[in-house]
């Protein structure tokens, strides 16, 4: 077996469709020869950034991305659904003290890396929860099974020069300049030592191909029976 | 054998992604249970009455959508390279005039509508060549094998009102389900419409319309 290519995944729980990314990459750990690396990173800098624009700011288009994420949760089975305020939820409230702590995790406990990702995206893109305050990232890393001392001990450190500035350095792809993020989920995959960019949960037929992989769909443990 | 699905293809032949979509669901016309119908509109007037832009007027979405479109052309078995000079011809010349010849074309001679949609991608997505001239648009006709008395026609009736209208309706019409972008599908399934926007929910239109998805390249993966 040649050696595993390696995939680095930038995320942000704020986003619905990183979610979807993540859920569908992760099915193929075990399944395709590939590293997976989570990158917890902060879609508003990138956005900001590039000037890029979150998509439902254009109506027409945040009709169909509602939509859109309707369909893709049922396909690709993710139980996503709809906060009930979005713009209050994602636009205002955002996600940063959330993917702070979730760049805490990556730093010293990454083994906790996924879990409480996804409790974070279960509590805001499932169950209408905030991710916000100190209380509600403390049960997502609950349910993700952290011991409690630790989670608080992590939810204090959160605002450490130390912390801020991974979360910076995560989307900043210091391998390769020639890689810029303008959203997320962003996959860097690592192919003959040349780092390929795939935007969004769209491409994975693409990546497949690239990787010299087989796509089998986005429920790919399914498709296997 | 149940009733064909009707979908509804809008298209610029500006936008590469269009093209890509295009020749990805015509090679489905015979292995999906759907009639394909064709509705030439303009990019420009649904960017404008929705507030979208294209992508490429950010920077990093612009350089990243390069090398996409690159990538694509060649899993998708499309042959799309970019122009010499992007801006200029894909966002100062752009299409008015080769939509409106193909709208004309659409009213009059739907025959030659898609190969005459083609060639006007080969030319401008492919060759580096222009289609504002009508010796360009001329040029395509002929190469879809329109004779050459019909391109005159179509190209001599490209102006009048009727098919300036029926451009500016097809636009309206694409923007009455929603429309953003292009290219779209709209899908007419169980009496209901569903918008697909892009090239890259083929999967997902499969999956609704109860078909299988076999690639971008059907044919080839049937072998």
């Amino acid at each position: 077996m040649s050696t595993r290519k390696v995939l680095e995944l930038f995320y942000d729980v704020v986003s619905p469709y990183s979610w979807l990314g993540f859920e569908v990459l992760l099915r193929y750990k075990n399944i395709w020869n590939i590293d997976i690396h989570l990158r917890p990173g902060f879609l508003a800098g990138i956005i900001s950034e590039s000037g890029n624009a979150a998509p439902a700011l254009i109506p027409n288009k945040g009709a169909y991305m509602f939509k859109d994420l309707e369909r893709m949760a049922e396909f690709y089975q993710v139980p996503l659904r709809l906060p009930s305020d979005f713009f209050h939820v994602v636009i205002k409230k955002g996600s940063l003290s959330a993917m702070r702590f979730v760049t805490a995790l990556q730093m010293s406990h990454p083994e906790f890396l996924e879990g409480v990702s996804r409790e974070l995206w279960l509590r805001i893109w499932s169950e209408d929860k905030d991710i916000t305050e100190p209380e509600s990232i403390l049960q997502a890393a609950k349910k993700a099974g952290i011991p409690e001392d630790l989670a608080k001990k992590l939810l204090s450190t959160i605002t450490s020069p130390e912390i801020k500035s991974k979360l910076k350095e995560n989307t900043e792809i210091e391998l390769a300049k020639s890689i810029k993020l303008f959203g997320m989920p962003s996959i860097v995959a690592h192919i003959n030592d040349k780092p390929e960019l795939f935007f969004g949960t769209d491409r994975f037929e693409l990546l497949a191909h690239r990787l010299g992989e087989k796509w089998l769909g986005p429920v790919p443990q399914k498709s296997e029976l | 054998m149940s009733k064909p699905k009707v979908l509804e293809l809008f298209y610029d032949v500006v936008s590469p992604y269009s093209w890509l979509g295009f020749e990805v669901l015509l090679r489905y016309k015979n292995i999906w249970n759907v009639d394909i119908h064709l509705h030439p509109a303009l990019l420009g007037g649904v960017m404008h009455a929705t507030g979208n832009s294209p992508p490429a007027m950010v920077p990093k979405k612009g350089a990243y959508m390069a090398k996409d479109v690159e990538r694509l052309s060649e899993f998708y078995q499309v042959p799309l390279r970019q122009p010499s000079n992007f801006f200029q011809v894909v966002i100062k010349k752009g299409s008015l005039s080769a939509m409106r010849f193909l709208t004309a074309i659409q009213m009059s001679h739907p025959e030659f509508l898609e190969g005459v949609s083609r060639e006007l991608w080969q030319r401008i997505w492919s060759e580096d060549k222009d289609i504002t001239e009508p010796e360009s648009l001329l040029q395509a006709a002929k190469k879809a094998g329109m004779p050459e008395d019909l391109a005159q026609k179509s190209l001599s009736l490209m102006t009048s009102p009727e098919v300036k209208t029926r451009l500016k309706e097809n636009t309206e019409k694409a923007l009455e389900y929603g429309v953003f972008g292009m290219p779209s599908i709209v899908a007419h399934i169980n009496e209901k419409t569903e918008l697909f926007f892009g090239s890259d929910r083929f999967e997902l239109l499969a999956h609704h319309l109860g078909e299988k998805w076999l690639g971008p390249v059907p044919h080839k993966s049937r072998l």
